[in-house]
């Protein structure tokens, strides 16, 4: 059963009770939480995925509830809880949801050492995965989710996991979180994409959320051959550019980025090397989504005659 | 009795492995010891690998051995900048010393 076949009321009942078990390949997420406005964010966003069994094992559990201190009722604040701990100082009640995304990447990050782990966004066409390895601010998620509105399969717009035995990329396909300018920039750019609340003034400023295509989310688990690697680089209004990197610069650059590069180790080093060898590297730095398109469809059309 | 410089012998750290991967615009290495990645040279890769193969050579075979490798005259690797760059690897820990 999908999320969305839920009623609004039975997907609330259901999340204060016995939970939400969200299957968001390659883990099962159960949330438990009374917040009623939290249960209509999630149905909205989440409303392709597949929900696994009440009792079915779960990898992380999740709780999001409301701090019960006298103080906190003049301003109310949030708690994340996973598996029982606390890893966060509280949120604002209203900024529960962007709580919730954050606390799970934080929690995929520190826990999922199954994979090497880049901090990337993912999409793929043709069976063609490409990387996008990037600080935030660069512009990642927001390059990830208007490629996924041209026909692009979306995988992530914050884990390239990696597998260390194929270096294949799996997906982690979750609603990518748009900040401030490029909230405006999505909607210009796919006005029938579904974008989420608004949230102001939060840690990383004003926060919307980009529910993944179905047509991403329907490709469940699959991974991808990634065929290459652009480092995005936004500046807005600057003129397009791609820079190749040499290999090992890649390297360098891609290890670097990884959130567990050194806790997975020689398998680490050996799934970096795979993909540099694999795939081409490069700096696209761009300024508008336009152009920065036409770069990468340049990039993939490279990528495929060397395939 | 006084050991000079050059009579110092080289080998890597006990339970040391190393991992290279030759690239176009240089040699990435993984130490397995510790888990650290380096961006070398081919001078020092190849110092690494010579030390590998015969744990306790002396600085000046060392030297001798690298210069053959790498197909270079004396003048563009003087001995005195193979001990800077042995100095070097072994403050990273990749080599320690032995009385040669």
């Amino acid at each position: 059963m999908k999320v969305g076949a839920l009623s609004r009321d039975e997907a609330q009942l259901r999340m204060a009770a016995s939970g939400l078990a969200l299957q968001i390949p390659p883990i099962t997420v159960r949330v438990r939480s009374p917040l009623r406005f939290l249960a209509e964010q999630m149905r909205d966003l989440y409303c392709d995925y597949e929900l696994a069994d009440a009792g079915e094992f779960a990898d992380v559990d999740i709780r999001m509830l409301r701090v019960r201190e006298i103080r906190k009722w003049v301003h109310p604040e949030v708690q994340f809880i996973v598996d029982g701990t606390t890893p966060f100082d509280p949120f604002p009640l209203a900024q529960a949801l962007p709580m919730f995304e954050w606390g799970l990447n934080w929690v995929f990050a520190h826990r999922m050492h199954s994979y090497l782990l880049l901090h990337a966004a993912v999409v793929e066409r043709d069976e063609q995965a490409l990387v996008l390895p990037a600080w935030p601010g660069s512009g990642k998620s927001t390059l990830a989710a208007s490629l996924s509105c041209r026909g692009w399969r979306y995988l992530s717009d914050e884990f390239g996991a990696i597998a260390l035995d194929d270096a294949q990329v799996l997906p982690f396909a979750r609603p990518a979180a748009l900040k401030n300018e490029s909230i405006d920039v999505m909607r210009a750019f796919a006005p029938e994409a579904f974008i989420g609340e608004v949230f102001p003034e939060t840690r990383k400023g004003t926060v919307a959320h980009f529910r993944v295509p179905t047509q991403s989310i329907l490709r469940g688990r699959a991974p991808a051959r990634v065929a290459a690697i652009v480092f995005p680089d936004f500046n807005a209004g600057a003129p397009v550019s791609l820079v190749t990197l040499g290999k090992a610069t890649a390297f360098l650059k891609l290890a670097g980025n990884a959130f567990n590069y050194e806790v997975v180790g020689e398998r680490g080093f050996r799934a970096v090397s795979a993909l540099v060898r694999r795939a081409d590297s490069c700096v696209l730095r761009y300024g508008d989504l336009a152009s920065a398109h036409a770069a990468i469809d340049d990039v993939m059309r490279k990528a495929h005659g060397q395939k | 009795m006084v050991t000079t410089k050059s009579a110092i012998g080289w080998r890597l750290p006990a339970g040391q492995r190393l991992l290279f991967e030759d690239f176009d615009d240089g040699i990435v290495m993984f130490d397995a010891l510790v888990g650290a990645t380096h961006l070398l040279n081919a001078s020092a890769a190849e110092t690494l690998a010579i030390v590998e193969d015969a744990p306790g050579l002396a600085t000046a075979e060392i030297h001798r051995r690298l210069l053959e490798r790498l197909g270079l005259p004396e003048s563009a690797l003087p001995l005195p900048a193979l001990e800077e760059l042995l100095w070097r690897l072994e403050d990273l820990n990749l080599v320690c010393t032995v009385a040669a």
